[in-house]
């Protein structure tokens, strides 16, 4: 009986037994009961009222199929387009020695940092009828709709690519390259090679790629919003069904079909795939040695690269331009206008969400670790369970989280609508997986014989938690506290939800920006933010160099 | 390091908490570019601090549904008087009287005090002028004229559940030629729709743009966002009868700040406040304010007379019937 004897454990260390039940209070109240919410909301029709009504509305009523429809196809259509593509990316700068790797690799990482609605903004100032593109290169006729299905999955691809990317370079780069070169020295060729040993040893790789872009697409809500034209998706009819309607459990019904599929992907991904990794250990330190590719081989990768990164910059650099702008598409005269509008009009936006996000991250930053220290560290029953449900705002879209927080705190004793503390909620709550996943992984490399050290020569476990474990975690603190911050600034599918006259934020206000067309402002809101990104950015690198036990270590020996 | 931690905690929490003061909350309608011209006016004028949220009328009401238990501003400031009519059936505005209402002619206020109006605009077509040109046809000048071939895929208004204005070219539709008729001829009206927008002057911009050929709006958004803008637009009006709105304000039900929204409402409709109208093209209901030239006031249109009261009440069938029968129906 495992679980009895660290129960009798935990009763002797009362202190660990409160921070155990005060993170199981904070997880159920603002992780559990607002999705819960949802669920039993889509079963209410009618206050009080219980029934099937709404899932028989959503199965036979055509405004709702269609939209359930719509964004499966362009889930798998985004997420099977951004792993091909992520994956010939990630194959040139992992296994074919490409030039300026690191270059190509900054520039595709780019639409991860940055707000996402930023380059649906540029498709409509490059493709729109009366976009650059379009205007000079097609003589006004669009070579395509990109308000619907076709400009969603270029939007979309070009967002989410990266994730694929991220996720099948660090698979390539664990695959020993002597297996391939056993393979070529034993006759077959690099084609051979390449279908027989390195494709099928990134397989798990590449489904897990698959399964993130596919949730980060069927969440996407910014894109859609400003994108879809006619092309209905759940996230979007969901925020319509319950802001234009107000019909809540229509809307929350919507919300849970989205949740569904994210959630099995989630589940799949980490709990399945994870466990049939085929990364190859060999025990001693594998080197990556790059096959070095004939010529043509190498141009072409250099060639497909370089295109991807062009797009990249195409997408920001229009955007860049249209900031300066005095009214796109009429008046190209350049202007600071847009700027000043930002800062004067638009200040009391960029200064709520600096000071939501800057105060929430913190208590993000804190509760991760302290998650992510008890799961790596404690034994105690329910452990793997608290982990699972700290992680699961990860899986959960972010439309769904907003609907929750709507319908669990909008009355007493929980009344918090309208307050500045429901959107640090969401914050906090929303980016708590980031902490926490930064934190396992960090204590899964800090070597318990270090702790015990400090045990054995007489520290008490408080002593040892604060003098050895807390600076080594430090890292990935600050780590987990940029991501977290950048991905607060960003945010929008779950905030628009909460966000009050007390209260609002820039992304919310450059959504409206685009929605009115208003698309050289819009601009300018989106540089503003990604500059504060930038700036965070650079703040999170002087500290982490002048705070980490490396930088200590090394003053302390000159 | 601890210490600095609980040191940021106790800051961040105390900011949330004890950074509270008195200041006027207001939901609006207007273009977010248009309402700070009011509310800036009225803050210099009165030394009160006002925070706006802006939503489209349809995101408003529910958004002042939603709250009903728990109000979270005082005023609805803008948008037709529909909305608010539709509100007021929900019960959830209070009416307001005071010596300004009562100076406002009865046409453009509701008769127990629900709401007053603060201008009136007229339903009109928007066209982009570069591609009239090359499609060879006309501005419309008739709901009928949406239809022609060459509009196909090029025609642009708002949601009718989101935005105010669009559900005044539903209401207007209906008051002009019966529910049923003014359903089929949307149904034909649907096959022409590029996209919808949430917000009802977004198609302005958009024709200006060139994003779409046509779009529906009112006369004083078409003016000020498209032609003063210097986009290549023209204004035009249906011949048979077009619609339009009072502009509206109202009193929230369980407002938390009702003095503010007192002074609020009654300095709106001092001429002092209405003679700003003048920048956005607006008719001011005020008789004494200034007309901006060129605005389109309620002589220079044929406008079909329109009961809100109706509208008002049947606003959630009538939704209800152009979603199933138009948005998805087809």
């Amino acid at each position: 009986m495992n679980w009895l004897k660290q129960t009798r454990r935990l009763i002797n260390e009362p202190l660990l037994l409160a921070m155990i039940v005060f993170v199981w209070a904070l997880l159920i109240v603002f992780i559990v009961y607002p999705i819960l919410m949802v669920g039993i909301k889509s079963f209410e029709p009618k206050t009080g009222v219980y029934s099937f009504d709404v899932y028989r509305a959503l199965f036979s009523k055509k405004y709702f199929i269609t939209p359930i429809i719509n964004t499966l196809k362009l889930g798998i259509v985004v997420a099977s387009i951004s792993v091909l593509i992520g994956y010939i990316f990630a194959y040139s700068i992992a296994k074919v020695n490409v030039p300026f790797k690191t270059f190509f690799r900054t520039v595709a990482t780019f639409p991860i940092i940055s707000p996402p609605f930023v380059i649906a903004l540029a498709a409509i100032l490059l493709f729109g009828r009366n976009g650059i593109v379009t205007r000079n290169f097609f003589g006004g006729v669009p070579p395509f709709e990109i308000y619907g299905f076709l400009g969603l999955v270029i939007v979309e691809t070009l967002a989410y690519f990266p994730t694929a990317f991220m996720t099948l370079e660090a698979i390539l780069i664990s695959i020993s390259s002597d297996l391939e070169e056993a393979s070529l020295s034993l006759g077959s060729s690099k084609w051979r090679t390449f279908w027989r040993v390195t494709f099928p040893l990134s397989m798990p790789g590449i489904l897990s790629a698959w399964l993130l872009v596919f949730s980060q697409s069927m969440a996407d809500f910014g894109t859609p919003l400003i994108l879809g034209g006619r092309y209905h998706v759940l996230s979007v009819s969901a925020y319509l069904e319950i802001t234009g309607s107000y019909r809540i459990s229509y809307g929350s019904g919507l919300a849970i079909l989205l949740l569904i599929p994210t959630l099995i992907a989630f589940f799949v991904q980490r709990y399945w795939l994870s466990r049939k990794s085929y990364v190859t250990v060999t025990g001693k330190p594998s080197v990556i040695k790059v096959l070095e590719p004939n010529v043509y081989v190498k141009v072409m990768f250099t060639a497909i690269c370089a295109t991807l990164v062009f797009a990249v910059f195409l997408f920001y650099g229009t955007v860049l331009f249209g900031s300066f702008t005095k009214l796109w598409g009429v008046n190209h005269k350049l202007t600071l206008e847009n700027y000043k509008f930002a800062f004067t009009y638009n200040w009391k936006y960029i200064k709520d969400t600096l000071l939501l996000a800057s105060i929430a991250t913190p208590l993000c930053g804190i509760l991760g670790i302290m998650i992510a220290y008890l799961v790596g560290r404690k034994q105690f029953p329910a452990r793997r369970l608290m982990e699972a449900f700290s992680l699961l705002t990860f899986a959960v879209p972010g439309t769904v989280v907003g609907i929750g927080y709507l319908l669990a705190f909008n009355q007493k004793p929980l009344l918090l609508t309208g307050t500045a503390l429901i959107i640090i909620l969401v914050f906090v709550f929303r980016e708590l997986p980031v902490g926490v996943q930064n934190g396992v992984a960090a204590l899964y490399q800090i070597d318990r014989s270090i702790e015990e050290a400090s045990l054995d020569l007489g520290s008490s476990s408080n002593k040892t938690f604060w003098k050895i474990t807390l600076p080594l975690l430090m890292p990935a603190f600050f780590n987990a506290l940029f991501t977290a911050f950048v991905r607060s600034m960003t945010a929008i599918s779950a905030v628009i939800f909460v966000v009050s006259g007390r209260w609002n934020l820039i992304t919310v206000r450059i959504l409206g920006a685009v929605g009115n067309s208003d698309l050289s402002q819009a601009a300018a809101l989106s540089y503003v933010l990604i500059g504060i990104v930038l700036l965070a950015m650079f703040f999170l690198r002087f500290v982490t160099i002048n705070f980490s036990y490396q930088t200590k270590i090394r003053r302390a020996m000159s | 390091m601890r210490k600095v931690l609980v040191l940021i905690l106790a800051l961040s929490l105390f900011t949330v908490f004890f950074a509270k003061e008195q200041v006027l909350h207001i939901y609006t309608a207007l273009d977010e570019n248009e309402w700070p011209i009011y509310v800036n006016a009225f803050e210099k004028a009165t030394g009160i601090k006002v925070q706006v949220v802006r939503m489209s009328s349809g995101e408003l009401l529910a958004r002042v549904e939603a709250e009903s238990k728990n109000p979270q501003a005082s005023v609805w400031f803008g948008g037709p008087a529909l909305d608010q009519i539709a509100a007021k059936k929900k019960g959830l505005l209070v009416p307001y009287k005071s010596q300004a209402v009562e100076k406002v002619p009865a046409a453009f206020k509701d008769p127990e005090g629900y709401w007053v109006g603060i201008y009136f605009g007229a339903i009109g077509f928007v066209s982009n002028t570069q591609q009239l040109k090359q499609l060879g046809v006309e501005a419309p000048t008739s709901w009928y004229d949406l239809l022609k071939p060459q509009f196909k895929g090029r025609v642009s208004l708002a949601y009718p559940y989101t935005s105010g204005t669009a559900y005044t070219v539903l209401a207007a539709l209906v008051a002009i030629m019966g529910e049923d008729k003014a359903f089929d001829y949307w149904k034909q009206l649907h096959k022409q729709i590029h996209h919808y927008n949430t917000s009802g002057s977004a198609c302005v911009t958009q024709a200006g743009l060139g994003e779409i050929t046509v779009g529906i709006a009112f006369a004083h958004d078409i003016i000020t966002k498209g032609i003063a803008k210097g986009y290549p637009v023209v204004l035009t009006f249906p011949k048979e009868p077009t619609g339009y709105e009072i502009g509206a304000m109202s009193m929230i039900k369980g407002a938390p700040e009702r003095d503010l929204a007192a002074k609020f409402i009654d300095w709106m409709l001092s001429v002092e406040a209405q003679n700003l109208m003048v920048k956005w093209n607006r008719i001011p209901i005020n008789p004494d304010a200034t007309v901006a030239p060129g605005a389109v006031r309620m002589q220079d249109v044929n406008v079909i007379p329109m009961d809100f009261e109706y509208f008002g009440e049947h606003k959630d069938r009538l939704i209800e019937r152009w979603k199933e029968e138009i948005e998805y129906g087809m």
